[in-house]
């Protein structure tokens, strides 16, 4: 696999990797994607579903309703002030 | 110039698109939940509603709704995003292929979907210390997504078409100010053969001058013999200009998958079971074609009232058109607010019967446009009984010169002819009515006659 | 084998009974890390539905069993907070990935254990530890407070010394929860007691296999022949053999999406510093606290469903799926059960757990991905010991007929005796 290829993956995932991982990886997905292509030759389906067993129509009423207290949840994040603090944007 | 839109509005439902929280929070981060946090564990559950109100947008815009329909998971990387997945549609939008018309021109509509709305970023940087602050209250707000092909063609015109999309969505759905306000426009403009994308255009008056911004832009270029790069750019409202932006979205790969924990939803069969009603601007055209008023005249009417069109129909029935409409364009739009709240069955006879007294000559205009006033102030004096006395005194008056049919002949050469029909009404009606109704009345009625008769 | 162990007996005995959670399961009163050391710390605001209504029933839970981070792993060896040891013998893998669940239920008598199955993490335990392990129909138990490997294919389970604590308990976790609607498709659950006539061995499970496993697993089969009188066919079954890519291909792919969520900000650890642009601050984060392979798993489910990739691998992957969907359904319907070894071999030894390529450690779930990926109801029972290591026998029935598999599984109890190594408290 080509590094360029691991690298560029990394980024889309979010992953910093050392020269020693990109190496590791590089070759370890080789291995497993070999493996994956068997796939070309398996019989599939025309049609199929997004889960193992039909999930169909499941829909919820259009209500307000609260279960947790919002307090709790801004108590576990990092606030400044009311908002949520976060990284760096520009 | 071609420009396409690509439409983002909150629908205007009570709850969040996958989780009961509210979606009008009371400050910020109060309406939040894990499921719209993201929060491990969390699991998203769709909002019928939300479905239903994308369905009638898709129907009401001639799409072809799928059969089946899901959603997808769109896997990109920003604070305000808290599973950095946002669960939209992909493959499966609820409608494809629709149009709507207006101005007399179709715009073509590619799809219509459903997805989530992120969260807020609200100030970014305290200068020093620059970080992201963000209002979770917006995350998971329900967003229909119209995106139409690119057959609009100036920027006044994208404006135009926004606006009646506006109208008729409020009236389909029960758009807010609060959402209209929020309506979040992505366009896509070529002058010539490149096209650019300008990003997250915040309402109607910014859309119209960030597109009239880039196609100036662009055609200086063209101009100048310069190429056009095919970019994404962000449109700076406080400059008002188009800026380049930051590659963050353009590079990403979103990687989509199917969303497994909604699964699949028989959409079609639920768009059976859903009617399209009329809504004010294809009430206007056919309104339009059936009377044959004026587009103006009766755009104006519908973006009025509804109540007031209602009005209007009821006339048409009955009344010439064109009168009705002057009628209703004037003095009955003017008091429609007053009219409006007493408005019975009663009062719509009252209305219409005075309008009726006008055409026929029994009353003169402008006293049909005070008894319209009366009836705003309160029902003045007038009941039906008076008016059915006041056709009574028509009809005694028209008695009376059809007993005394001389008096046409001498009342052309002798105004005073009149006192007499005059003053046979007042004995017989013994004061029930003024002396300048009587005199008003016998003087129409003569010269009425006079008008239709061929004299010899 | 605990993550996290409750600090002292309550002494209120109105506890009925006590059960251990997958540390995956969301707990108010225990962290809740999923083997990772990117949630260390993390309380969450909730319950997992399948706690609430053990707790509900009566239930004492005492601790958060150890696992594969995020549950990516076989042998119990990912876990960012110590290594299981099998109970039988401290120098192998416990199996994965809910290793401390299977050891929790071999080494506590009266103990039910919540795991959760991917592609075969209770059955794979349950073999290696010599316990029964019940891997019920996709969809009978909410996943609300699960923390997300797979959404098509994670299940929620229990794991004890016998069927019949199992069939004891299951009931009160299964059933619909409009917490998430994956779990309200579901028929009435029926435990009712069936007839078992016919038991189907895919001949493409036959294969691979270690050879007193396989010696384990016949003897075992002709046991359920002469004393249960139930007939035993060969069958061939021909896209069992796809499953395995198919199943990491979709479990991948629906993982690297689920993990995106952590990366510093609301909840789990955070950055070190918050005024560097945000994707620097994910990446460090991400990078710093995933293991390596949370980290593989990542990249390949991310290659996956890339552009130019997704057509061959994750939309090709679905497709499959529903192959063997409906093949096991064209062999259930002439049989009750399908029956293969759990596992491959008996519980690994480090050292050769060690060695192992990231490939080979994938190939050996080849007998309990199938089922899995069909999101087929399964149970794993002790059918042998081969160098007194447990060897086990993983039963397959359609959907939503749990019910049989406690069924078969209270039989084979009958005439077959579990061992356990000496009790401990």
């Amino acid at each position: 696999m080509k590094s360029e290829t691991i690298e560029e993956v990394a980024r889309i995932a979010r992953l910093e990797l050392t020269e020693t991982e990109r190496t590791e990886f590089s070759r370890d997905l080789e291995e497993v994607l070999e493996y994956f292509s068997m796939l070309d030759e398996a019989p599939g389906e025309k049609e199929y579903g997004l889960n193992p067993v039909e999930i169909l129509d499941m829909l919820r009423e259009d209500e307000v309703g609260q279960e947790i207290d919002p307090e709790l949840l801004v108590k576990m994040m990092d606030m400044f002030e009311d908002l949520v603090r976060g990284p760096r944007l520009v | 110039m071609k420009i396409g839109l690509e439409v983002h509005l909150q629908l205007p439902t009570v709850s969040k698109l996958f989780c009961s929280c509210s979606t009008s929070g009371n400050g910020p981060n109060t309406s939040i939940c894990p499921t719209c946090l993201g929060f491990p564990g969390s699991r998203p559950r769709l909002n019928r509603r939300a479905l239903e109100m994308t369905i009638l947008i898709s129907r009401f815009l001639n799409c072809r709704i799928s059969e089946r329909s899901w959603f997808s998971r769109k896997t990109y990387f920003y604070p305000d995003l808290p599973k950095n997945f946002q669960i939209t549609q992909y493959e499966s939008p609820i409608g494809v292929d629709g149009g709507y018309s207006f101005n007399g021109k179709m715009v073509r509509i590619t799809r219509v979907h459903l997805e989530e709305d992120p969260g807020k970023i609200k100030r970014v940087g305290k200068s020093g210390e620059e970080v992201s602050l963000i209002d979770y209250n917006r995350s998971g707000i329900p967003l229909v997504e119209i995106v139409t092909a690119p057959d609009i063609t100036s920027p006044s015109e994208a404006r135009e078409f926004m606006a009646d999309l506006l109208i008729e969505l409020r009236h389909l759905v029960g758009l807010s100010e609060r959402n209209e306000q929020t309506v979040r426009v992505d366009a896509n403009i070529s002058v010539g053969e490149e096209r650019v994308e300008i990003k997250n255009i915040l309402g109607l008056k910014n859309l119209e001058r960030g597109l009239s911004f880039e196609a100036s832009r662009q055609a200086k270029m063209l101009k100048a013999g310069k190429r056009i790069v095919r970019e994404t750019r962000n449109f700076d409202e406080e400059r008002r200009v188009t800026t380049s932006a930051r590659s963050k979205e353009s590079e990403e790969d979103y990687g989509y998958i199917l969303e497994p924990d909604l699964g699949m939803y028989h959409v079609s069969s639920m768009a059976k079971m859903i009617q399209v009603p009329e809504t004010p601007l294809k009430r206007a055209e056919r309104l339009s074609a059936e009377y044959g008023i004026d587009r103006t005249s009766i755009r104006q009417i519908v973006l009025t009232s509804s109540t007031l069109t209602d009005f209007l129909e009821r006339l048409c029935s009955n009344v010439p058109p064109d009168i009705a409409v002057t009628w209703v364009l004037g003095p009955l739009s003017a008091n429609w607010k007053y009219l409006e709240r007493r408005l019975d069955e009663d009062l719509s006879d009252r209305i219409e019967n005075t309008i009726q007294m006008v055409i026929r000559g029994d009353i003169t205009d402008s006293e049909a446009r005070m008894r319209i006033g009366a009836f705003a102030r309160g029902g003045g004096a007038e009941t039906t009984q008076d008016s059915k006395e006041r056709s009574t005194l028509a009809e005694l008056v028209s008695e009376c010169i059809d007993q005394n049919p001389q008096v046409l002949f001498d009342f052309r050469s002798n105004k005073r002819a009149a006192n007499f029909v005059i003053g046979q009404i007042m004995r017989e009606t013994k004061g029930k009515y003024s002396s300048s109704e009587i005199v008003e009345t016998v003087n129409k009625e003569i010269e009425r006659r006079l008008k239709d008769r061929v004299v010899t | 084998m605990f993550s996290e162990l409750i600090d002292e007996m309550p002494l209120d005995s109105s506890f009925k009974f006590n059960f251990s959670a997958k540390d995956n399961l969301c707990t108010i009163d225990f962290q809740t890390r999923a083997g990772s050391k990117i949630l260390d710390g993390y309380r969450p605001p909730f319950d997992a539905t399948p706690v609430r209504r053990l707790r509900r029933a009566g239930g004492l839970l005492v601790g958060k069993t150890n696992m594969d981070e995020f549950g990516f792993g076989t042998f119990c060896t990912n876990s960012g907070y110590g290594v299981p040891r099998n109970p039988f013998d401290i120098e192998r893998s416990c199996g994965g990935s809910s290793g401390g669940a299977a050891a929790a239920a071999c080494l506590l008598e009266d103990h039910i254990s919540l795991g959760v199955s991917t592609g075969g993490s209770i059955s794979c335990p349950a073999s290696f530890c010599g316990v029964v392990g019940l891997t019920p129909t996709y969809g009978r138990v909410s996943r609300y407070g699960l923390v997300d490997y797979g959404n098509s294919l994670d299940k929620v389970g229990i794991l004890a010394r016998s069927s019949s604590m199992i069939k004891n308990h299951f009931p009160t976790i299964a059933g619909s929860d409009p917490m998430d609607p994956t779990s309200c498709a579901q028929p009435a659950l029926d435990l009712d007691e069936t007839q078992i006539d016919s038991i189907a061995v895919p001949r493409e499970a036959m294969e691979n296999i270690h050879p007193a496993v396989m010696d384990s697993f016949l003897r075992a089969l002709d046991i359920m022949r002469d004393r249960l009188s139930i007939d035993i066919h060969e069958v061939t079954v021909p896209s069992l053999r796809f499953a395995l890519p198919a199943y990491y291909v979709l479990a991948t792919s629906e993982a690297s999406t689920n993990l995106a969520r952590y990366c510093g900000m609301r909840f789990g650890v955070k950055g070190d510093d918050v005024t560097q642009h945000f994707n620097d601050y994910f990446s460090s984060v991400r990078s710093k606290n995933f293991g390596k392979e949370a980290k593989r798993r990542i990249l390949l489910g991310t290659y996956s469903r890339m552009v130019g990739f997704r057509n061959r691998y994750y939309l090709k992957a679905l497709s499959v799926r529903q192959t063997v969907i409906s093949d096991y359904a064209r062999v259930l319907k002439e049989h009750d059960l399908v029956a293969t070894p759990t596992m491959p071999f008996i519980a690994p030894r480090f050292s050769e757990i060690e060695r192992m390529k990231p490939i080979e450690m994938y190939r050996a779930d080849f007998l309990t991905v199938p089922p899995n990926l069909a999101g087929l109801p399964h149970i794993s029972v002790p059918c042998g010991y081969v160098d007194s290591m447990p060897t086990g026998m993983q039963l397959v029935s359609q959907h939503w007929s749990e019910g049989v598999l406690l069924n078969i599984a209270n039989m084979w109890e009958g005439v077959f005796q579990y061992r356990f190594p000496g009790a401990r408290q």
